[in-house]
């Protein structure tokens, strides 16, 4: 029993950085039909941003993290104003989206490894705050890492600061509007341009968050962006396009990963993303949350 | 002189699979990110038919060209009819499935690799299996089958009204591009005479797209330069290595916002295919100097 | 002109969540004949369109097309079996060639399999070749054939309407659905294309439905007129009596102006 509130706990905190990812990606895909297969570099990149920022700058370990969310954020932007936007402009097929993505992803990673170099790095532990040093924090019988509750607590600060926004504000408003219907949106005069900075920034910034925590838990490495596929995963599972869905997604499947690594055998736990995404894609391609879509001729 | 021939084999090897490639996206539209994944198979199963069952090399092609063939018919049926972005990520989880599999498989090495296999390919092979398959792409493509998958690639909606079975030529186009790779992936083993599973991450995938990209989508004769053109750069310029894929990222980037046709403009380099370039680009002229004498 | 439809719409019904796009339709195109499908912007039009074709599903209702039931079937395979159709926003293969958009679709009419394509048999360069000259002769028909070689996205907007139509008979159809052919035409351009879809149904020998707004081009070419609002029928009849029928003048025809 206890063995099992461990691994629950455990799979909790990758869930919850999954979450992140997933939430990020989701959002851009609800606004713009798209798949941002370069959202694993952005979030290597607030990894890195976040690292730098403590070793280098010396910035105190709130402001650290702001700072690589903001860049992120920017980062995001600039992919979108640069590669993705004149591919729309010209109502590119999707085929080339994808391609640039690609083309984005390597350009970045390439970046990392020929500049910093692609040997890992790890936060060290002095420019943490005490409470995120390593080492656990007993209840009962279970350990939980300092840096676990850490990640819960910024994950689920992330993702409500995320609902009240987009559910409380006119701007959250108006990005519901657009991911609706993009065309009737505008003719509301509903600034789409900005509606579409926005999404990206905020996906942005959640990739950054979710690339710092990651760093802190594991390593820093440029390698990183393969991670991502997991947040494919998740979203998948939980749904395309649905937020709710892609943090259900994200906590299942790392539960799942878990428990079979915890029980059954280590090698194969990265394995089980793809097996649940082929079960769910045989069973339900809509995702637990998602809902058919019908293309319009 | 060895060494040119060298970097000669392995260009025509890669060929194959990036005229795959070429059929499945230059042609038909569709992206993977797994097809390092069917070059594996193809080289793992090529492996075990010469370095441990020792039967001929021809069958040990066929195998590996086949059971690719088999794994992307899977993947097809389940994830063809949906929207392209669960193809895209079934591939994806598809190579990186395929790699953590036969990194725990001790019989093919696991993931230290497999070494000392006999060397059986040869420049023959290459030329042979190019030439085949260069005249079978060929083929395909200036056929109905081939026009209607063209015709998936530019307005698949359309395609469906004008009767085309969609599923059915995205599948062929699917399952044809993990033959070749298969295919190619047996040629690599017998040729390196080292396979690993690291060397068919999604890292190999997508440097095949992009030589796919470089040539130009929808251009065969571009797929061959492209091939060429990337396989030869990185001999040519070790000192750079890890600059080289930066490069090709921002090359890739850039080509798509600027220009999709890539090196070869989306045209073939053979006499009909420059007369037909050349008779578009009148056509284009001359409706220009009749709407300049309307108004 | 014999009076068995070819095409029969039973009570067809489509339901997108809690909105009704089309409600329990009923409308009969005689074999041979013109009809007319009008109603206002988001009346369903399209959607009816879209059903008959296989690209949504039905939420109740039967589409039967010369007696046999085609109600959600695929799309591709509706086509074959003599249903084709243009689109509202233009849908040609914009990349090719008009000759390329038009023999892409001819290929229907061989029958040569993947084998004979690969080793190029005599099978293949035969059908091959008839294709092309099919395809040649529909450019040549529709007024096409000196723009064969230019890019489909070149071409000025109302020969696309015009290529995308060309590309429609290329699958030797028994029906064709036109939706909004003479969008963004100019009263002249209207005219040409109102003669040609009487000439196209009397050469061809096809049954024609269309969706328009211009009422001369309905006015004009259409036998038989069904009028559609908000997802159901309003009225259904001749074009004098629809045009003359109180209910469809106050819902529509009035206030349009094209």
């Amino acid at each position: 029993m206890a063995q099992f509130l461990q691994q629950l706990v455990n799979g909790l905190s990758i869930g919850s950085i999954y979450a992140l990812m997933a939430v990020g990606y989701s959002l851009v895909y609800s606004i713009m039909n798209f798949s941002n297969f370069a959202h694993g570099s952005v979030i290597m990149l607030g990894a890195y941003f976040g690292f730098f920022a403590l070793t280098l700058l010396g910035l105190p370990f709130f402001l650290a993290f702001f700072l690589a969310a903001c860049a992120t954020a920017l980062v995001a932007v600039l992919l979108e104003r640069l590669a993705y936007k004149p591919l729309r402009d010209r109502r590119a097929p999707f085929l080339y989206f994808i391609i640039t993505a690609m083309g984005a992803s390597i350009f970045i990673d390439n970046s990392v490894i020929a500049t910093i170099g692609p040997t890992p790095k790890t936060f060290p532990q002095d420019v943490l705050p005490a409470f995120l040093r390593s080492g656990a924090i007993r209840l009962g019988t279970i350990e939980v890492g300092r840096i676990d509750i850490a990640m819960f607590v910024i994950t689920a600060i992330c993702l409500v600061a995320l609902i009240l926004f987009i559910d409380f504000t006119k701007m959250g408003k108006a990005i519901q509007a657009t991911a609706y219907n993009m065309k009737a949106s505008a003719l509301m005069g509903i600034d789409t341009n900005f509606v579409i900075i926005l999404v990206f920034a905020i996906g942005g910034a959640l990739a950054g968050v979710a690339g710092v925590l990651y760093g802190m838990k594991y390593q820093v490495y440029p390698q990183m962006s393969s991670i991502t596929l997991k947040s494919f995963v998740a979203a998948v599972f939980g749904g395309l396009g649905s937020l709710p869905g892609a943090l259900l997604g994200s906590v299942l499947l790392a539960l799942i990963e878990t428990f079979v690594s915890g029980y059954l055998s280590t090698q194969y736990r990265d394995l089980f993303a793809f097996i649940i995404l082929i079960a769910m894609l045989v069973v339900r391609p809509a995702g637990i949350m998602g809902k058919n879509a019908e293309d319009k001729a | 002189m060895e060494y040119i021939q060298g970097i000669a084999i392995l260009i025509g090897i890669n060929l194959i699979a990036v005229l795959g490639l070429s059929i499945l996206t230059g042609f038909t539209g569709l992206f993977s990110f797994g097809h390092g994944g069917f070059m594996a198979i193809g080289a793992y199963i090529a492996a075990v038919f010469t370095a441990r069952l020792h039967l001929p090399f021809v069958l040990a092609i066929v195998a590996g060209g086949l059971s690719a063939g088999i794994a992307s018919w899977l993947i097809g049926l389940i994830t063809l009819k949906l929207k392209g972005d669960y193809f895209c990520i079934a591939t994806m989880g598809f190579g990186e499935a395929v790699r953590i599999i036969l990194n725990n498989i001790p019989y093919v090495g696991g993931a230290r690799g497999w070494e000392s296999l006999p060397k059986l390919t040869n420049a023959w092979w290459v030329i042979g299996l190019d030439i085949v398959f260069v005249v079978v792409t060929w083929n395909l493509i200036n056929s109905r089958q081939g026009r209607n998958m063209v015709a998936v690639r530019e307005e698949e909606l359309a395609a469906q009204m004008a009767g085309v079975d969609v599923f059915r030529h995205k599948m062929a186009a699917l399952v044809a591009s993990a033959i070749m790779a298969g295919i190619a992936g047996a040629l690599m083993a017998n040729y390196m005479q080292f396979i690993r599973p690291t060397m068919f991450n999604m890292a190999k995938s997508t440097d095949l797209t992009i030589m796919v990209i470089f040539g130009g989508l929808g251009s065969i004769s571009g797929s061959i330069l492209g091939t060429i053109l990337l396989v030869s750069l990185p001999e040519l310029f070790r000192n750079f290595a890890q600059w080289r894929l930066v490069i090709y990222g921002l090359a890739v980037v850039v080509i798509m916002v600027g220009r999709p046709q890539g090196l070869v403009g989306g045209m073939e380099l053979t006499p009909a295919g420059i007369r037909k370039a050349a008779a578009a680009r009148r056509a284009r002229q001359q409706f220009r100097d009749e709407a300049g004498q309307k108004t | 002109m014999s009076d068995s439809p070819i095409l029969e719409l039973k009570q067809l019904t489509k339901r997108f969540g809690g909105l009704t796009a089309v409600g329990e339709v009923s409308l009969k195109v005689r074999e041979g004949g013109i009809t007319g499908l009008i109603g206002p912007n988001g009346a369903g039009k399209t959607t009816i369109f879209n059903l008959i074709t296989g690209v949504y599903k039905v939420s109740s209702g039967e589409i039967l097309f010369q007696g046999k039931s085609i109600t959600n079937g695929d799309s591709w395979q509706i086509a074959q079996a003599g249903v084709t159709r243009t689109f509202q926003n233009i849908r040609l293969f914009k990349n090719l060639s008009a000759f390329d958009n038009v023999l892409t679709a001819c290929h229907g009419a061989a029958r040569y399999g993947l084998a004979e394509a690969l080793l190029r048999l005599p099978r293949f360069r035969r059908e091959e070749r008839a294709l092309r000259e099919k395809a040649i002769g529909l450019l040549d028909i529709m007024g096409l054939a000196d723009r064969a070689d230019v890019l489909a996205n070149n071409l000025p907007y109302g020969l696309q309407r015009r290529l995308e139509i060309t590309r429609a008979l290329a699958l030797d159809p028994k029906l064709i659905l036109l939706d909004e052919p003479a969008a963004g035409m100019n009263p002249d351009e209207t005219l040409h294309l109102m003669k040609l879809i009487g000439e196209i149904r009397d050469s061809f020998k096809l049954s024609v439905l269309v969706i328009e707004h211009h009422m001369d081009l309905i006015m004009g070419v259409c036998e038989h007129i069904h009028v559609l609002n908000f997802g159901c029928t309003l009225a259904d009849g001749t074009a004098d009596s629809v045009a003359n029928d109180p209910r469809v003048v106050e819902a529509y025809l009035g206030a349009e102006e094209e």
